[in-house]
């Protein structure tokens, strides 16, 4: 016995694998932030991607500059045939928008769901072992970028800030399998149907927007936006159109698939968007008056 | 000048990796394979074989760290795999002759040794929830063809940048 506990090798490896649930146990719970020399290195690093991204940025530029031109003719077509309804969409956006910018004015409410301050920022690198989907961004603190922020593309929600370091920030996609990452979502129609955003279908690359009514109608191609009924995100950011409807597991609500609109693989340019309305806090909604009863 | 220069290089495949996966083309980025490029951990074998064991190991370990700091955000899994897989293959290459094939074999061992480490730790905390032959065939597969590339590209040069560095150390 003593001999057992002697072998130097052994108890290397019995103090490491301690450290390392230590560590992990210590790292992976809800961090409001990292520790200040985690911070350090990812902007240090973050300095060193930047340099990197350049050069990247460029190459990938001119392949996709020829990939383009092969593509001009076919896309050309394509886009006069929507240019026609362009006019007149752009006429009824202005008018709708005075109209309600009025009517707002006429009950007092001038802050909505809806405002926010977009800050647009460049992925300077991504983890390469894409078990976490978690990209790195060239924006941080010091530009306002906070936790838990929208993150979009011009295509639609791609996700939100997890970490936020003094330079850099780090993204954490839609498409990543972690059960705390819930949007409030609204599917548009006639009337609007609100659900929430949890998880994501691996195999047939789509999100799951769970606990919908069961008597809700929802139809293929279906818009969702975000509801901004989650306190962090504004609404009406694009998620993607509804590709299929299944009753849930105990028949009591629905879960419909989305197609995400936003591309999760090529991303290079991205908007974090910062809403304007503030999130209550959680003591002023409480009514804490019922306890004088 | 020259001491500087390992260091350099192993910054250089930190954020290559990185920039490889962004640069990766669309169509093979969004198949049902997943490459993952493990040129960082195929250096530092190479430099456990031919630089030695101690200094394998703390590149290791400093590396690991870098790279659970900045890309995974969860510190420990990387620590602890890239310093045990260089003392595995370490221990390995006592039994063979360090010539550069099978340096090149045992270095591609080392990968797949680290993606199942990886795998069954992101498995144990509930990161992923892939199956294993699921594993085996769209990660570990792809990875090591990947890799594979690689070591037949650069083997050769890094073989040689660490047996100099080696020759260096004896001489000082």
């Amino acid at each position: 016995m003593p001999q057992f506990f002697l072998n130097k090798r052994l108890i290397i490896l019995l103090v490491s694998i301690i450290i390392l649930v230590a560590l992990i146990g210590f790292s992976i719970r809800d961090r409001e932030q990292l520790t200040w020399p985690e911070q350090f290195l990812k902007d240090t690093t973050g300095w060193v991607q930047n340099v990197f991204a350049k050069p990247q940025q460029f190459v990938v530029g001119i392949f996709e500059d020829v990939q383009d031109l092969q593509n001009t003719y076919k896309e050309n077509k394509e886009l006069k045939s929507r240019l026609d309804n362009l006019a007149k969409l752009e006429a009824d956006v202005q008018q709708l928008t005075k109209e309600n910018e009025e009517l707002r004015e006429l009950i007092d409410e001038k802050e909505t769901l809806r405002d926010y301050t977009p800050i647009s920022a460049t992925v300077i690198g991504r983890n390469p072992e894409r078990w976490h989907e978690l990209l790195i961004i060239n924006k941080g603190k010091v530009h306002g970028i906070e936790q838990n922020m929208a993150v979009v593309t011009a295509n639609g929600l791609i996700g939100k800030v997890k970490s936020t370091q003094q330079f850099t920030a780090t993204i954490q996609l839609l498409s990543a399998n972690d059960p705390t990452n819930r949007i409030s979502a609204e599917i548009q129609g006639e009337e609007s149907v609100y659900g929430t955003i949890e998880g994501y279908d691996g195999d047939r690359e789509l999100l799951k927007l769970k606990r919908i009514p069961k008597d809700a109608k929802i139809v293929e191609k279906q818009n969702v936006i975000t509801s901004g009924l989650g306190g962090i995100f504004p609404e009406g950011l694009p998620i993607g159109k509804v590709v299929d409807v299944e009753p849930d597991e105990f028949g009591l609500n629905q879960t419909a698939f989305i197609e995400p609109g936003a591309n999760f693989y090529d991303i290079k340019n991205v908007i974090v968007v910062k809403r304007e309305m503030i999130k209550p806090d959680l003591s002023e909604m409480i009514d804490d008056e019922e306890e004088e009863l | 000048m020259r001491r500087y220069l390992l260091p350099l290089l192993f910054i250089f495949f930190f954020i290559f990796e990185s920039t490889f996966v962004e640069l990766l083309p669309k169509q093979l980025f969004q198949s049902d394979m997943i490459l993952v490029p493990r040129f960082l951990i195929i250096t530092i074998l190479f430099m456990t074989i031919y630089g030695g064991k101690k200094q394998g190991i703390i590149y290791g370990f400093i590396f690991g760290l870098l790279f659970d700091v900045v890309y995974t955000e969860i510190i420990g899994i990387y620590l602890f795999m890239f310093p045990l897989v260089a003392y595995i293959i370490f221990s390995m290459m006592r039994i063979f002759h360090s010539n550069i094939v099978v340096a090149s074999i045992v270095s591609l061992l080392g990968v797949s040794l680290l993606e199942l480490g990886v795998y069954e730790l992101n498995y144990l905390i509930k990161v992923t929830d892939m199956d294993f032959s699921t594993f085996i065939e769209i990660r570990l597969l792809p990875t090591l063809v990947l890799n594979l590339i690689f070591l037949v590209l650069l083997a050769y040069p890094i073989k040689r940048l660490f047996e100099k560095h080696a020759e260096e150390l004896k001489n000082e």
